[in-house]
């Protein structure tokens, strides 16, 4: 089945969601569809807990977008691209107070205006929240405007392959998950807003069990450069058990991390900021104290504590309500009367497709928000940018994708793409193939979590990719037990595990290439920042054998020039 | 860490090969602290790879994974199992799709119907502002007016509401708590314009008023959200702006008018004045077949003594209505902008 | 043991079977209950959306008056047990409502201070009388008598309000049945609910929830459907044939309310019980 619209846009989380508002603004002739594998209000957007930055100045009055660009840069460990991140922090304020005008709802002051806290990494309180679920009422508000303004939505639909020719843009091949048909959707523009590819770290992630880089991977095998992949972000505060995130919110709020003696330790590594250090470094002196041997010990593994009981049962209640239900049910531990054991857990992705001010390098494919990397988050995002990035950039590409589709014509997907995808799932259920989708996704998860962690070293990380290549030699007789086409969630799974492989080869290649540490990319042999060999971008590329070719792009710099970044 | 062997009892039906659903048994060691949603993996995994569920951010934020566990509508990802094991004994744990919803196939139903019921009642805020000063400044909204929405923003459209709903399961034409929940959200939304638009298509048949009043959507919301109440403020909100000529809303108010005249309930004529002459002659035969067996309600009913003091009191209400005291639960003046806040 | 009692319209009028089935008996167990004679109907779900000022201050009224006695305040009708437990609740949590509410009483001479409970019936015998004590007065045991327990929204849901049974799996009226000698039938709708409530609005919908009650009682092989609730008594004994209509069920089932079960146990006959009144016979 073939669908024709001007604009497709994957993904139906934040970035996506209003790429298509903008899109229908911006171009009320144009037409558009937004596909998505799980309902719009599933999308992880909706877990983001902690708050969207924008230098607003209702906190701190003398706030500017500049304070805004310069935290970011610096938390960016100087790898972001300053000119989009002079865009990012200079569109906060219209962006925020826009979703605002359209009903999201906000954490106010007490004269109306929207509320701001502070967090990890910044100089001035900017970050605004709707109590501890800021995502999720953001995301909800897109969707309820996109309901009103009628937006065309294909649900349950999963990316199977990104379509081009001649450098142009064809469109995109699906498989309609209800029905296991494959369609076709062609299109001169397509947005590619499918989320983040954290979750290669399975157990040891944060993310939704779908956050594998769909569109990322779809991207590379379109031959699409994948930047900065080695850049992973390690959130410090994930519950102990299941990775799942307490929000920096937590620590915004006034918690204090502490360790088997009782210590805040973070005196030692942030003095100035101390809990609200960024994250990076929070991660790292974390998993320090763990390796030193002054963390806490269970069957579940070494944790820290993070204590919020001195903020008293009411502020709990009030403000961080979500942590406490997350904490109480995955694991049993109440915040009012117990400290929360967390340790640090995959939580972002830095690195992505390289979108230029969400251009790539196939004419008429975009990509934003966690799917992307055009970088403004560099080596290291500020908690506040995520929320924050996908809105004004899918904004930016919603407006630039209505206004280039009338001016472009796709031809169509021809029907030997369509039969290589088709033979490619039928290939899935032959009997001769015998790996098992559990097992290979174990082992990934714990090669990336051991060999491409936090703490990075040579000998692991040839261990890493050595052990990659293997995973992704036995992924091809990895077996099909599914062979209905309805609803088929094995396929599913199957599907993405092909995708998180080939992502976690990116990771683990450019993380081994990098000789630096910068950001959260952390080398225990090459412990320092060297300006000198390595400011730049990494990019991965597909080669014809489906290896992964390294380049290298240069940072776009601005007005801060190098410095070391110290909190 | 304690262990056992559990048994899980789930509805599985692929509409390609069966011709209905039937049950499937899996035997599983679990250990303590294991989710619904973890023992769902392990099968799927090790077990039977055919069996087929939605699930997502596996922390009871996204809403993807609800279903009823021993009939009672849940989040998988947040339901221990430990919890469910009665006793010592070897019941299997039950679990089976959401009801009043299509399967798609075992636990997956199609939501569609609930989506499109979003759509048609404008789940959606419509500002005042005009779209080239979107942007521009932020409203002003007071701490009490975003309380009074704040819990029902909580909702994930998880579907537990819907599945539990006594109404939705005689009736799939019923607006549904989810969607009657976005509604009271909307309406005390300061910043919203529709108010009465939203109202009148909400209080249309299958809407409101046929609400049965069984709480069970409030008792299951799986994020505690007390439905009942946004649905009365609804209510409120109709008798308010004078949108009182449904049946509900007249049988509503002859309860208020008895109570105001004579304390007591003046059953013989509350059909009529609900339903008018002509819809209470359906009842006809009915009233009669009772009336013959002595079972028929009074045709004089005596005020209740002190009935004067109860006047008394209401009299004093009414004429106070402009100036509204403190203790008035949600008082909703027809100007959004002088909305005050209240409770859910 | 004494209580104010508060009788319910409906009590009142069409299901006064069950009140004077109570009458009948509750001396046998040294139970008082003292009329409220000066209490106003509860208004039914209905009140407090038509406004919420007249639904507060009347309950607030009504659970005064029981105050005034120094009584807790017990109903044989789980809506106004519902709305006079929701009217204490806020009443209890709000000391600018419980002002409101006093400003208006003061002229009578009553005021709410929060000292009296609000239970049901069922409540008052299972918890307060002991279910050990009332099987030891049985002189009729309901051996071989099987029951569907139909329990009704209001005495279950919302549990935080209510709180004495688990609404998915309630068991205090199951238990009552055995104390007095009866025995259970297994069927998944004794939770569920009678559709009394909007009868009068979406009739064709209400009857299907009764009929589906029913139905699932009568496939079960119980003997009688016994109820704490008069309004679910008229759904499922007055609206019984109209519910039955065009399903494939033969054979109607009787519904007795509680009052009635506990009086057969205690000897009373079915006539002065007043079953003889219901629409479905015996």
């Amino acid at each position: 089945m073939e669908h024709r619209y001007d604009i497709v846009i994957v993904g139906a989380g934040g970035g996506g969601l209003f790429a298509a508002l903008e899109a229908v603004r911006a171009n009320p002739r144009v037409s558009a569809a937004v596909i998505s594998k799980v309902y719009p209000t599933r999308s992880h957007t909706s877990a983001a807990q902690g708050g969207v930055n924008a230098a607003l100045g209702n906190k701190d009055r003398d706030d500017t977008v500049e304070l805004h660009v310069f935290d970011t840069v610096k938390g960016s460990d100087y790898l972001a691209d300053q000119d989009a991140v002079e865009y990012l922090c200079s569109q906060a304020p219209s962006v925020v107070r826009e979703l605002e005008n359209l009903g999201a709802p906000f954490s106010r002051f007490a004269d109306g205006t929207i509320a701001q806290r502070p967090f990890g990494g910044t100089v001035k309180d900017r970050c605004c929240y709707c109590a501890d679920k800021t995502g999720h009422t953001i995301l909800h508000t897109l969707f309820e405007q996109c309901l009103r303004r009628g937006v065309t939505f294909f649900t349950e639909y999963f990316l199977l392959s990104l379509e081009h020719a001649d450098g142009a843009c064809q469109g995109v091949i699906t498989l309609n998950m209800a029905t296991g048909a494959i369609e076709t959707f062609v299109a001169p523009v397509v947005i590619l807003a499918t989320g983040g590819h954290a979750k290669m770290y399975w157990n040891r992630s944060s993310n939704a069990a779908g956050n594998t880089g769909d569109g990322q991977a779809a991207a590379f095998r379109a031959g699409i450069p994948l930047k900065d992949m080695e850049f992973i972000q390690f959130h410090p505060t994930g519950l102990r058990k299941s990775g799942l995130l307490v929000t920096e919110g937590a620590r915004g709020e006034g918690g204090y991390l502490l360790n088997r003696h009782g210590e805040r330790f973070m005196a030692r590594y942030a003095p100035q900021k101390m809990e609200l250090g960024p994250r990076d470094l929070v991660a790292r002196s974390m998993e320090t104290e763990i390796i030193e041997g002054n963390g806490f010990e269970s069957d579940a593994g070494s944790y820290i504590e993070l204590d919020l009981r001195h903020l008293g049962a009411e502020a709990i209640r009030k403000k961080l309500p979500q942590i406490r239900e997350l904490s109480m049910h995955f694991e049993g531990v109440d915040p009012i009367e117990e400290p929360i054991p967390v340790r640090p857990t995959a939580h972002y992705s830095m690195g992505g497709i390289d979108a230029d001010m969400a251009r790539t390098a196939i004419r008429g494919v975009y990509a934003v928000g966690e799917c992307a990397c055009i970088s403004v988050h560099g080596a290291n995002r500020l908690g506040g940018n995520s929320l924050l990035d996908i809105l004004v950039f899918g904004k930016l590409a919603g407006r630039e994708a209505a206004l280039e589709a009338p001016e472009r014509k796709a031809h169509g997907i021809t029907p030997a793409a369509v039969r290589r995808v088709a033979d490619e799932i039928r290939s899935y259920a032959s009997h001769e193939r015998y790996e098992r989708y559990g097992i290979i996704r174990e082992e990934m998860g714990k090669t990336m979590g051991d060999n491409v962690g936090i703490y990075r070293i040579e000998e692991r990380l040839r261990k890493g990719v050595q052990e990659i290549h293997a995973l992704r030699e036995r992924f091809r007789r990895i077996r099909l037990f599914d062979t209905g086409t309805v609803y088929n969630t094995n396929l599913i799974q199957i599907l993405e595990l092909k995708n998180m492989l080939d992502l976690a080869l990116c990771v683990a290649v450019t993380a081994l290439e990098r000789q630096e540490s910068r950001g959260s990319h952390y080398r225990e042999d090459f412990p320092r920042r060297d300006d000198g060999a390595w400011h730049r971008h990494s990019l991965c590329t597909m080669g014809e054998d489906g290896e992964v070719k390294l380049g290298r792009k240069a940072v776009t710099m601005g007005k801060y020039p190098l410095e070391t970044r110290s909190y | 860490m304690e262990r056992r062997e559990v048994s899980f009892r789930i509805q599985r039906y692929n509409p390609q090969v069966d011709r209905a659903p039937f049950y499937d048994n899996f035997r599983i060691a679990v250990e303590k602290g294991i989710t619904i949603l973890r023992a769902l993996n392990y099968i799927k995994e090790h077990l039977e790879p055919r069996l087929t569920f939605r699930s997502f951010c596996q922390a009871g934020i996204c809403g993807s994974c609800a279903v009823r566990i021993n009939g009672v509508s849940r989040l998988a990802c947040t339901t221990q199992v430990w919890d469910l094991l009665t006793g010592g004994g070897d019941e299997p744990i039950r679990i089976e799709p959401l009801e009043n919803l299509e399967v798609i196939r075992d636990l997956v139903v199609d939501i569609d119907p609930i989506m499109e019921k979003l759509k048609r009642n404008q789940s959606w805020v419509e500002p005042a502002i005009p779209e080239e000063e979107l942007g521009r400044r932020e409203h002003r909204v007071s701490d009490g007016e975003f309380e009074t929405i704040n819990a029902a923003s909580d909702c994930i459209l998880c579907g537990a509401c819907y599945s539990e709903c006594s109404m939705m399961g005689v009736n799939r034409d019923y607006i549904s708590p989810p969607v009657l929940l976005k509604a009271f959200r909307m309406n005390n939304d300061t910043r919203d314009t529709l108010g009465c638009r939203r109202l009148r298509e909400v209080t249309a048949d299958n809407g409101l008023w046929d609400c049965a009043h069984c709480y069970k959507c409030m008792e299951h919301c799986t994020k505690k959200i007390p439905i009942m109440d946004g649905i009365h403020r609804l209510r409120e909100e109709a008798f308010a702006r004078g949108m009182t000529h449904t049946e509900g809303a007249r049988h509503a108010q002859a309860f208020f008018d008895d109570i105001r005249h004579i304390g007591r309930l003046r059953e013989v004529t509350l059909p009529l004045r609900t339903k008018g002459v002509l819809g209470s002659l359906g009842m006809v035969p009915l009233a009669v077949r009772m009336g013959l067996k002595g079972r028929r309600p009074p045709l004089l009913v005596k005020p209740i003594p002190d009935i004067e003091r109860v006047q008394e009191i209401c009299g004093r209400l009414e004429a106070n209505r402009e100036g509204e005291a403190a203790g008035a639960q949600h008082h909703l003046p027809l100007h959004p902008a002088s909305r005050s806040g209240g409770v859910l | 043991m004494k209580y104010a009692y508060f009788l319910s319209c409906i009590n009142e009028s069409m299901t006064r079977e069950a009140d004077r089935a109570l009458n009948l008996w509750k001396q046998d167990l040294g139970i008082e209950l003292v009329n409220l004679e000066k209490g106003t109907c509860c208004g039914g779900s209905n009140l407090d959306y038509v406004s919420p000022d007249h639904f507060i201050i009347i309950n607030g009224r009504n659970i005064a008056l029981a105050e005034q006695m120094g009584l807790d305040l017990v109903t044989s009708c789980s809506t106004c047990l519902l709305t006079l437990r929701r009217a204490k609740q806020l009443l209890d949590t709000s000391s600018e409502k419980r002002e409101l509410v006093n400003s208006h009483l003061a002229d009578e001479g009553l005021r709410y201070e929060g000292t009296s409970d609000v239970k049901h019936l069922l409540w008052v015998i299972t918890e307060d009388y002991g279910l050990g004590r009332l099987a030891a007065k049985v002189t009729a045991p309901l051996s071989g008598v099987r029951f569907a327990p139909f329990y009704g929204c209001h005495i279950l849901r919302p549990s935080a309000l209510l709180g004495r049974d688990d609404p998915a799996a309630p068991m205090s009226l199951d238990r009552l049945v055995e104390a007095l000698g009866g025995s259970l039938v297994e069927y998944g709708s004794k939770n569920k609910c009678c559709g009394f409530h909007t009868m009068l609005v979406a009739e064709k919908q209400s009857l299907a929830m009764t009929g589906n009650a029913l139905e699932d009682a009568v496939r079960s092989g119980a003997h009688y459907i016994v109820t704490p609730c008069p309004l679910c008594h008229t759904a499922l004994d007055a609206y019984q044939d109209k519910a039955l209509a065009g399903r494939s069920v033969s054979g109607n089932i009787p519904v007795l309310h509680l009052s009635q079960m506990i009086g057969l146990a205690l000897g009373y006959s079915q006539k002065e019980l007043g079953i003889d009144r219901h629409m479905i016979a015996a």
